[in-house]
């Protein structure tokens, strides 16, 4: 029996299976409070508060205000606030690690859909090369220290108060997510005072890249994502976790070409176990399209439950039709 | 031995400014001679001059040595405290001329120092407050130190009082182990050495070029003696603590120094000098027992509650550590004692950290300038008054509070590591780690009780800080009084008077209109709210004195509630605001001629989850007991966040003894002076848009900008005359400041410059066919 369920998951077709999980996600997130459905205020994608429909908020909404205390009482026993709502982000994501990104996050699906549109109209798409690619992936480690240090810097009185969610005003998921339910609200700049101009601003300019840049290059804003940076610092306590045989790597480069993130350790590192990377979405396509038996796993608390196989990586490509056409 | 090696990058001795304070034995040697000086200097000073002036003993020994100096660079750079100190320097020498007897195994316990250090100095320090503090004291007890150092040195051989006697010998030891410094040696040269100075050059008979093998630098002092006899040795950066997250020969005094200097030093603490000082501080399960054994014994000048607070201290310390450490043992099915002290290495960040940071909050506030203060007076320089680098209080000095919360993130890292090193299944580790961690969790819960009671039940007012502070208080206050009495009146029956949140205060002389009174900000108090009865019109408001009608206030449940009633010179109410909902307050005068009501409405909530806006809860209801009132009724999209703009339009509903009345007049001001009348409806309804006539200029414009409104309804009927008022405010819109036709442009520009940006650019790369011709 589990002998079944191993063969029916490991020969699955992951992309419809991605397709409609994705779907599924970024319906319930985006309409979820439609059904009254809160999930709270710590869910580590880019489900925006904003959206006054979502069904649960982006932990980093939250987190600025908490951080933006007056240091008095940050630092004081009034933050055990601060500590339960970053276990409860630290709970939800140690569950599913970055497949939050790959699977859940509506940021995430709407650059995949993006990407599909592209393809329909025929359009190639771009990569970096490598010096850009190690360049701009420090980017978001920058974003994550906006998003951290700023408020910190508001609650010692060396910032306005103005930039408390000076990330999100930044951010494109404000100015998108409520878009799908009907509020145009956040496409338009903020002329209350410079900083609000600033940042509204900014918010727009990173909208249009994110349009742009998605339609031109797979997951564009997941590079820069500081939510991203934030798993990856956790990602080691995560019970989900990507796996690698080097072993049983031939270095065919396989999952490389199908990476949506570019990432290169994943055929060339034949050293490490654990082979998630900070730009990882663990959407799990390589996975799918490794062609060598066990070479890379998805194990959840050390149990495989999706492996690479010969077997699902010939009935993923259609080898069968294809034989059967070299042969007549 | 070798004479030149190529150092690694990390390596410090290859440092440019640092390996020349490390390195250099003429360097060296000299700070340890100047060091060596100040020492037995401050000793003489402190039996010269035993009065109160002599700040100069105070400034080396409690100013600089401990805690400041020891405590920063112990987790930092390690022992370098013990490379400088003059016990250590001289006992070299006096060892070498010494008897150089084997220490007897009896002695050779790091315990002694342990004990003599939580025992002897901090149990003193809380029987008897002060007795250290004195300069003969302290000269008193570093002599004493010293004499039984140099005979010990003299007796007995490998510089056995550091390892086993100094009381903070096995201290700094064990938290050095956190630092990033590592003194080892090159692999390279040290395989082919066969005639090992390092190790014969040590004074405590180490073997340095083991170190890096034992992983453990065991009783180096970092007095870099090795270094000057082989160039082998290296003095590297590492990561922080990385020696604890693998394998090496547990010592259990080292453990045992994190657990009772845990409790010696900032749980007692917390106990006595943090809930002491609490105006609870009588209902502490120390001081009850201090208080229940005054009974039966005489304590004389011992300080029985430090006692006692320092002994619960102990004992609910050491419960923690070794209950948490036997459950986890047992989870993890391994020897207890193994358990315990494999993961008791965790401890280590808990107090030093937090030391740290006590320390450097000293030295701005007060340690800075008594150390130059001190140094001054005692170099002959006279008395000189430096100012300190930071007052108490001050904003900025919160930052070294992030380091106590470093310390446990740190502990929870170290016990993370070390429990991967324990051979274990998964789940049992998981399970065990809360358990192991319970000293970390007490260590938190400590803390976080402290700063609970002293949010919730205050400081106990007493020294110089409290009695500033009222003085303070006072000055302001008679400040308020003087306006006070210019602007307030009495007023007749049928004035028009209403609630303001706002103090009316004169602009030029508070500098700036109205103290802020949007409730209390402290959030361990039901959140309150005050507001003053006033006249006269919205900009030009005056306190109303000398009232005679009667107030109500009403919860979120329409429920008369008692409030607080200031008659004194401003009538004032205060009411307060337990759950989020709307809040009531009445004026009401009744003559038999008329009645005059003025009302104030409060939407509070808060962010819990409990602030759930039910329509029918929420909607505006009357009182029986006011005669004549205005209902403000809710929008039709109407939530918590929902707050009146320019533009919309508000509802106004006039019932007269419980029933809506038509035809009533109502009237509606903004605080700029725009005014609107009309009559209630059949309904008794009233509707009127709210115009936006706040246009400031641009750079003073402010979003949040809260302008009152305020409406007055007046009705006659037999000759009797009804009037009610009814106050609030209303902000821009958001149309007023935010611009979609801006934004939409910005996107679309920027889209199009993206757009065609790339498709210049990919069109360039395409590269049309061309054939090349070669000449032959």
């Amino acid at each position: 029996m589990i002998k079944k369920i191993k063969h029916f998951i490991n020969y699955a077709d992951l992309r419809k299976f991605r397709f409609w999980l994705q779907l599924f996600f970024f319906v319930f997130f985006i309409y979820g409070g439609y059904l009254a459905i809160d999930l709270g205020r710590e869910i580590p994608v880019f489900s925006c508060g904003y959206n006054h429909e979502t069904a649960g908020t982006c932990y980093f909404m939250p987190l600025q205000h908490q951080l933006a205390r007056p240091w008095e009482t940050l630092f004081s026993a009034a933050s055990i606030g601060v500590l339960t709502s970053f276990l409860v982000f630290l709970l939800w994501f140690i569950v599913f690690n970055k497949a939050w990104c790959g699977y859940a996050c509506p940021m995430g699906t709407l650059q995949d859909w993006i990407t599909s549109f592209r393809k329909f109209l025929g359009i190639p798409y771009s990569t970096y090369n490598d010096t850009q690619y190690k360049s701009l992936k420090k980017i978001k480690y920058i974003f994550l220290i906006i998003v951290i240090i700023f408020p910190l810097l508001i609650g010692l009185g060396l910032l306005d108060g103005e930039w408390r969610g000076a990330f999100c005003d930044m951010c494109p998921a404000r100015v998108i997510t409520p878009m799908f339910v009907g509020d145009f609200s956040q496409w338009s700049i903020d002329f209350s005072t410079k900083t609000a101009i600033f940042l509204s601003s900014f918010g727009l300019i990173f909208t249009a890249l994110f349009f742009v840049g998605s339609f031109i290059k797979k997951r564009f804003f997941c590079f820069f994502c500081p939510m991203s940076a934030m798993h990856y610092i956790f990602s080691d306590t995560a019970l989900l976790k990507l796996k690698k045989d080097g072993d049983k790597c031939t270095k065919c480069g396989d999952c490389y070409n199908v990476c949506d993130m570019q990432i290169k350790d994943i055929a060339d590192d034949v050293q490490s176990t654990n082979i998630l990377r900070d730009d990882c979405i663990l959407c799990l396509k390589c996975v799918a399209a490794c062609p060598e038996d066990d070479a890379l796993h998805v194990d959840l608390v050390n149990y495989p439950i999706f492996k690479s196989t010969k077997g699902g990586f010939a009935k993923r490509m259609e080898m069968d039709t294809w034989e059967k056409k070299n042969d007549s | 031995m070798v004479d030149f090696i190529k150092r690694d990058k990390d390596d410090i001795y290859a440092k440019p400014i640092l390996g020349f304070l490390f390195k250099n034995q003429k360097f060296i040697m000299t700070l340890k001679i100047v060091v060596a000086f100040i020492f037995f200097y401050a000793i003489y000073f402190g039996f010269t001059h035993q009065g109160k002036d002599n700040t100069f003993t105070w400034a080396v020994f409690w100013g600089i040595f401990w805690s400041l100096f020891m405590v920063v660079t112990l987790p930092t750079l390690g022992r370098v405290f013990c490379g400088i100190c003059p016990h250590g320097f001289l006992g070299k020498y006096i060892t070498k001329f010494g008897l150089k007897k084997k220490m007897p195994k009896w002695m050779q316990n790091q315990y002694i120092g342990v004990f003599i250090l939580v025992i002897g100095w901090w149990g003193i320090y809380y029987m008897f407050p002060g007795i250290y503090r004195t300069p003969f004291g302290t000269a008193m007890m570093f002599l004493v130190m010293t004499i039984l150092a140099f005979i010990i040195y003299f007796i007995y051989r490998d510089m056995s009082y550091c390892k086993y006697i100094c009381p903070i010998g096995t201290l700094t030891r064990a938290y050095a182990k956190l630092s990033f410094t590592w003194l080892g040696s090159y692999k390279s040269a040290c395989n082919e050495c066969k005639t090992f100075e390092c190790a014969t050059a040590c004074q405590h008979n180490l073997k340095p070029f083991t170190f890096d093998g034992r992983n453990s630098m065991t009783d180096c002092t970092l007095c870099m003696d090795c270094s000057a006899a082989c160039e082998a040795i290296s003095f590297k950066v590492k990561k922080p603590s990385f020696s604890l997250f693998s394998k090496f020969q547990i010592l259990k005094a080292e453990v045992w120094t994190f657990i009772l200097i845990l409790a010696a030093i900032p749980i007692s603490m917390a106990f006595h000098h943090g809930l002491g000082r609490s105006k609870v501080a009588s209902d502490m399960i120390w001081a009850k027992t201090a208080e229940y054994f005054k009974g039966f014994i005489d304590f004389g000048s011992v300080d029985a509650v430090g006692l006692f607070a320092f002994l619960y201290a102990m004992l609910f310390t050491i419960i923690a550590a070794t209950l948490g450490m036997y459950i986890a043992s047992k989870i993890l099915q391994k020897d207890y004692k193994k358990t315990f002290y494999d993961l008791g290495y965790s401890y280590a960040p808990l107090f030093i950290l937090g030391s740290i940071a006590h320390s450097l909050e000293s030295f701005f506030t007060r340690g800075y300038d008594r150390i130059i203060e001190g140094f001054a007076f005692g170099f002959g320089f006279g008395k000189v008054d430096i100012a300190s680098l930071a007052s108490r209080g001050d904003k900025w000095l919160a930052v070294f509070g992030i380091l106590k919360w470093i310390a446990i993130i740190w502990a929870l890292i170290i016990l993370y590591k070390r429990m991967k090193l324990i051979d274990s299944t998964k789940l049992r580790k998981t399970l065990a780690f809360p358990f192991a961690a319970l000293l970390v969790i007490f260590f938190l819960g400590v803390n976080s009780y402290r700063s609970y009671i002293l949010d919730t039940y205050g400081r106990a007012s007493r020294g110089t800080h409290g009695s500033h502070s009222s003085h303070a208080m006072k000055s302001t206050d008679s400040n308020h009084s003087k306006n006070i009495n210019i602007l307030s009146k009495s007023t007749k029956p049928l004035d028009t008077v209403y609630f303001s949140d706002k103090k009316p205060t004169p602009v030029s002389r508070m500098g700036h209109s109205g103290a802020h009174m949007m409730g209390t900000r402290d959030r361990s108090k039901v959140p309150s709210k005050k507001v003053w009865l006033v006249t006269d019109p919205l900009d030009d408001t005056k306190c109303v004195h000398n009232t005679i009608g009667k107030f109500f206030a009403t919860d979120i449940d329409n429920n008369l509630v008692e409030v607080k009633l200031n008659q004194k010179s401003c009538t004032s109410i205060s009411f307060k605001m337990p759950k989020s909902g709307y809040y009531k307050v009445y004026y009401l005068l009744e003559t038999p001629h008329s009645i005059n009501v003025a009302k104030y409405e409060y939407k509070r909530f808060d962010h819990s989850a409990e602030a759930i806006y039910e329509k029918e809860k929420m909607s505006a209801k009357t009182i029986q007991e006011i005669p004549f009132d205005i209902l403000q009724l809710r929008a039709e999209d109407e939530t918590f966040y929902s707050r009146p703009h320019s533009g919309d339009v508000l509802k106004f509903k006039v019932i007269k003894n419980g029933v809506a009345q038509s035809g009533v007049n109502i009237s509606l001001t903004t605080q700029f002076g725009w005014q609107k009348n009309l009559k209630t409806d059949a309904n008794g309804i009233a509707k009127i848009q709210l115009i936006q006539d706040y246009l400031p200029k641009w750079n003073k414009f402010n979003k949040r900008f809260k302008e009152n409104f305020l409406v007055v309804a007046t009705y006659t009927e037999d000759s009797k005359k009804y009037k009610a008022s009814f106050s609030g405010i209303f902000t821009p819109p958001r149309e007023a400041y935010s611009s979609y036709s801006y934004g939409f442009v910005i996107t679309l520009i920027i889209i199009i410059l993206l757009s065609g940006a790339i498709y210049l650019y990919r069109y360039r790369l395409q590269k049309p066919f061309k054939e090349v011709h070669f000449d032959d």
